[in-house]
């Protein structure tokens, strides 16, 4: 806490307070105790009032115990000896100063001064007597519930007080447009030697009022009490509280309110005080002036007090420097913008995922035999993006001849509070279905292998390469918009730049690859639930750990985690493992307990690496299943993509009826198919070396990997010594083979 | 010799929670009466194990434009109070409703779309023909919805309607609306336990009291997937009454809508003579729908045909005699 600011507040507190009750002594004496006091069409007395203390005031006398309230939570500035750091006291003085602010308020009311005339100012739509002539004066009900349902839904993010004046009239104009662009409300109060930034608009020529979202309250600071009245309001009627659940109110605004006060122009002692009370709401305060910070964060969810002096603010014009400003701001408060539609000239939408470009329908590709394409994303600091930036960087595929081919390079960088780099892969995959969307775009592969092609029908609607930055901006945000705050997309052509980033891209990749290499299950705390497949086989639940993914292949841990934090109540929950009963087998308490739980009490002990002992239940997703083949002392495994007869004399498609639907069945097991190459893939049966019978479609698209399992295993002829459908469709053959080839299986320990 | 049989019982530790549809002017309403639905200690109808302190109720459907694509059966049965929502109300609390259904369509027979004041409108209106409790539904398009609930949700502050259909796409704004204008509402979730629990959790992450929310599985008509329906509220319900909190929420089904879209009950011509009787037919076909939702655990089934409602009634009456 900054002594100076505690200071200011502490003065501004002490001065509105004696001014609050001067002005009530006077009151009392003119109008008398009984004059009733009341807001505009409000249900909720003094809403600040009503929300700190839980004091329904209805009369001017009603005031007198707020007074006391006021002074009880004043305490004298700090002295320059005995100061301590102490926050708590100047957030009193702003509780005290909101509570003063509003009694002052009311006793305006009871003489007729509020809401306050405004010679020349136009409202369309407003609570005010008038649409002509009037401030706005407080948010009537009706306003409160429409805008407080838009508030609530997510279709408006928030809403920002403006308190004071603004650089200049273009500067005051240009951060009005940042916001309203981002559909957040704008309550204007204050001014700075008696020009407020109310003035400016109206020179302008701004139209404020409801529709436009632009509300001016009044000249001076005391107005701004009217948003805080507004943010109480909206705890009271969508939080379901009482008056007096002063707690709860404001947490309530810390967490769904999504409101900030922007300080333009010098900072008086009042204004220092105002904004203490802001904070209190968990509202964080943005001045465009030199002002001590308060970056520590707590009361609000992330710093309390930032400080932009405009002229050091990065940016030509006042427009530039603007969007920024009111960017930092959004930051600061955490609020998400929403973005519903993808911009780009040609139809959108997963219905054009599996669209394909024929060489012949081609304007031009990216990546395949001709050229090379790579996409890349990663996380950067939040200073290091420019939020929506998109930039081509390098000749447009103008000049390219019709059919023909340049590189490319896809440069996504995004950042978040709560991004994590583990989650750069799982986003990066996401491009693949992002691009595809687009009707008349192909994509295939990933990473540097990339193969992006564009029809004719596309680039003849105008499709061109900042659209593919669109669709990634926007798609980042939609979807990932929990873990993603900013997002900037850099398109790459120029070839020396492009060879560069490969190579950094390629590095990058090395690098997760290890690290994923480096990811065992006692590496972490938790494994991750999936039930998505519950609904349709309403007792499987599967396990997915480090070293082993979901039986389907589509959710890997990483996958899992992520999507955690996207859809806190959706189906990848995690489950911390607990005590390991038995290690070798991957027996764990807690995931027993979680499986009960999640299985309806069907399943209550699961191994982790076992395929005989309380395997896994299997929904019917896996890619592969495997069986044990008892004469041969080992197992075979099908997939799905192999419809020829297995050595268990059953085909997949009747495999799986025995495999799947929930039940655990010693001896047979779903898999996703990259568990085969895992080091934990059925460890405690002796592992591959146990897989007497694989579909030679494994053996062939999984070649590389196989082959290093294998060499980890011990034996690195071993995939060889493996049988397959092209040598033996029965369990005889097999065992035929086996023995020629020399396969471990038959000297290992008898499994049955 | 006689044999005493011990009935086995499952001993359940949860139970459905009560949600009151419906305000009385003490209550800051205007209904004559409220209805409440829920409080069950058991699976539906086992009196010996457990309680079902209230009986399941039936609503009856009207839409606030003439429906057009209604099955001649129906469009007969009900005649000239089609073109007036209010007499359409008015006619079904005559002939027994517990509670109105009232469907706003989007747009009438014409296609002319529906103003968020039309809808205001109807629902005022309806409110003044009827007493009863009153459920309003949108066209079940999430953008629609919200723009039409939203309107009817504020033109009936304190009414306590039930507002739905609330989504995964939109509940966000149709609790905002209930929150704002004291209302109730229906979660509505794709035939998936997992999916309603979920929505429930969201719901009442926004802090709209679960005593005020009513659960639509979704639910298919007899012949088109029934069994489905059944198994899964079948385990919403088991889930429930072991105590699992997100799935405590009373259950509505719209019967009448599923299974008078059933070619079974649209058609008379083009089909096999033994089907028989095309108006027996699409009113057993929803008596059917209804008994067997009622028992796998319907609180409030929702019905199309007048002589549906006598049957059903009479069906819940002995279901309940114990
Ligand atoms: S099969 Fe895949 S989608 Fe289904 S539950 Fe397992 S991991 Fe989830």
């Amino acid at each position: 806490m900054s002594r100076y600011i505690a200071t200011r507040a502490l003065r501004g507190a002490n001065l509105i307070v004696k001014e609050f009750d001067a002005q009530l002594q006077k009151a009392l004496a003119e109008l008398g105790p009984d004059k009733e006091v009341q807001f505009t069409n409000t249900a909720y007395y003094l809403p600040t009032i009503l929300g700190y203390t839980g004091m329904s005031v209805e009369t001017i006398g009603g005031l007198k115990p707020v007074l006391d309230h006021c002074r009880g939570l004043l305490h004298s500035p700090p002295e320059n000896r005995t100061w301590l750091p102490y926050l708590g006291e100047t957030l009193d003085a702003g509780v005290a100063t909101l509570l003063a602010e509003e009694g002052i308020m009311a006793i305006r009311f009871a003489n007729g001064q509020e809401p306050q005339r405004m010679p020349g100012l136009e409202l369309t739509g407003t609570s005010a007597p008038s649409d002509t002539g009037y401030m706005n004066g407080p948010i009537d009900d009706i306003q409160l519930r429409s805008w407080g349902i838009q508030l609530v839904d997510g279709r408006m993010p928030g809403f920002a007080a403006i308190i004071g004046k603004a650089k200049t009239n273009e500067a005051a104009v240009e951060i009005v447009r940042q916001l309203q662009r981002r559909n957040i409300l704008i309550f204007l109060s204050g001014n700075v030697n008696g020009r407020s930034i109310i003035h400016q608009l109206m020179e302008e020529g701004v139209e404020m009022g409801y529709d436009t979202y632009i509300v001016p309250f009044g000249l001076d600071t005391i107005s701004t009490v009217y948003p805080m009245g507004f943010a109480t309001r909206s705890a009271l009627t969508f939080g379901g509280m009482k008056g007096g659940q002063t707690r709860e109110i404001l947490l309530y605004n810390k967490y769904r309110v999504f409101a900030f006060a922007l300080a333009l122009g010098e900072v008086d002692d009042l204004k220092y005080a105002t904004a203490a009370g802001a904070i209190t709401y968990g509202f964080p305060v943005i001045a465009d002036t030199v002002i001590p910070e308060i970056r520590p964060t707590g009361i609000t969810q992330y710093e309390h007090v930032i400080s932009m002096p405009w002229d050091d603010i990065e940016g030509q014009t006042d427009a530039e420097k603007a969007a920024r400003f009111v960017q930092q701001a959004i930051e600061v408060r955490g609020v998400k913008i929403k973005i519903t539609e993808v911009p780009v000239p040609v139809p959108y939408g997963s219905a054009f995922e599996g669209e394909r470009v024929r060489k012949a329908d081609m304007r031009v590709e990216f990546g395949g035999k001709y050229s090379r394409c790579f996409e890349y994303l990663r996380m950067v600091g939040l200073d290091d993006v420019e939020d929506h930036k998109i930039e081509v960087i390098g000749p447009g595929f103008e000049d390219v001849e019709e059919g023909g081919a340049i590189d490319l390079g896809i440069l996504v960088e995004v950042a978040g509070r709560k991004m994590q780099e583990d989650f750069e892969p799982v986003l990066e995959r996401q491009i693949h279905y992002f691009i595809n969307g687009a009707s008349g775009i192909q994509h295939i592969g990933q990473r540097d292998i990339a193969w992006i092609r564009i029809s004719k029908g596309a680039t003849d609607k105008g499709f061109d390469l900042k659209h593919f930055g669109e669709i990634l901006y926007a798609r980042f945000h939609g979807d990932f918009g929990a873990i993603v705050d900013k997002v900037q997309v850099k398109l790459i052509t120029e070839p020396e730049l492009h060879a560069e980033w490969l190579e950094k891209a390629r590095t990058a990749f090395d690098y997760r690859n290890q690290r994923l290499a480096e990811m065992t299950d006692e590496a972490v705390g938790e494994f991750y639930s999936c039930t998505l497949c519950q609904s349709f086989a309403p007792d499987h639940i599967c396990v997915v750990s480090p070293e082993r993914l979901g039986l389907c292949g589509a959710y890997n841990w990483l996958d899992c985690k992520a999507s955690f934090q996207i859809n806190p109540t959706g189906p990848n929950q995690p489950i911390p493992k607990g005590n390991a009963i038995d290690a070798w087998t991957g027996v764990f308490d807690n995931v027993n307990e979680f499986v009960q739980q999640g299985s309806h009490g069907a399943v209550d002990t699961v191994t982790m690496y076992s395929i005989m002992e309380y395997p896994m239940t299997s929904c019917g997703c896996f890619e592969c299943i495997m069986m044990i083949l008892p004469m041969c002392n080992g197992f075979m495994i099908v997939s799905r993509e192999d419809p020829s007869m297995t050595p268990a004399g059953m085909t997949f498609s009747t495999l799986a009826g025995m495999a799947g639907g929930g039940l655990q069945t010693p001896g047979v097991l779903g898999i996703g198919k990259y568990f085969i190459i895992s080091n934990k893939f059925i460890r405690a049966d002796g592992g591959l070396k146990r897989i007497v019978w694989m579909s030679s479609f494994l053996k062939e698209t999984m070649a590389e990997e196989l082959k290093e399992a294998a060499i980890r295993a011990g034996d690195p002829d071993l995939i060889d010594k493996i049988a397959d459908e092209r040598v033996a469709t029965t369990e005889d053959e097999v065992l035929a083979f086996l023995e020629e080839s020399g396969h471990p299986a038959l000297t290992m320990e008898p499994l049955m | 010799m006689p044999v005493t049989v011990e009935i086995p019982k499952e001993r359940w530790t949860g139970s459905i929670r009560e949600v009151t549809l419906g305000a009385t002017a003490e209550q800051g309403g205007t209904r004559a009466k409220t209805v409440t639905v829920g409080g069950e200690t058991t699976l539906p109808f086992l009196h010996f194990e457990g309680e079902m302190p209230h009986t399941p109720i039936v609503g009856i459907e009207v839409q606030d434009s003439y429906p057009a694509d209604w099955s001649p059966v129906l469009l007969a049965a009900w005649g000239d109070v089609l073109n007036d929502p209010a007499a359409w109300a008015k006619k079904a609390e005559e002939i027994g409703a517990d509670v109105i259904m009232l469907k706003v369509r989007g747009a009438d027979a014409d296609g002319n779309a529906t103003s968020p004041e039309q809808a205001a409108a109807v629902i005022q209106s309806v409110l003044q023909a009827t007493g009863l409790p009153i459920i309003v539904r949108g066209p079940g398009q999430a953008e629609l919805d919200n723009k039409l609930l939203v309107a009817v949700a504020e033109a009936a502050p304190g009414e306590r309607l039930a507002l739905g259909l609330c989504e995964d796409k939109n509940y966000r704004t149709i609790v905002a609306a209930a929150l704002a204008h004291d209302h109730l509402v229906v979660a509505s979730s794709p035939i998936d336990v997992n999916l309603a629990k979920q929505l429930n959790i969201l719901i009442s992450d926004m802090r709209l009291p679960l005593e005020r929310v009513l659960m639509d599985p979704t639910t298919g008509a007899l012949g088109y997937g029934i069994e489905y329906s059944y198994s899964v509220m079948e385990r919403l319900r088991v889930a429930a009454l072991t105590g699992d909190g997100m799935t405590q929420q009373p259950m509505v089904c719209f019967v009448g809508e599923e299974s008078w879209r059933q070619k079974e009950s649209r058609t008379a011509e083009g089909v096999p003579a033994e089907w028989g009787d095309i108006e027996k037919r699409g009113i057993t076909w929803e008596i059917a729908t209804a008994t067997a939702l009622l028992e796998s655990g319907a609180d409030i089934v929702v019905l199309r045909h007048p002589e549906t409602v006598d049957v059903v009634h009479e069906t819940i009456s002995k279901l309940m005699a114990h």
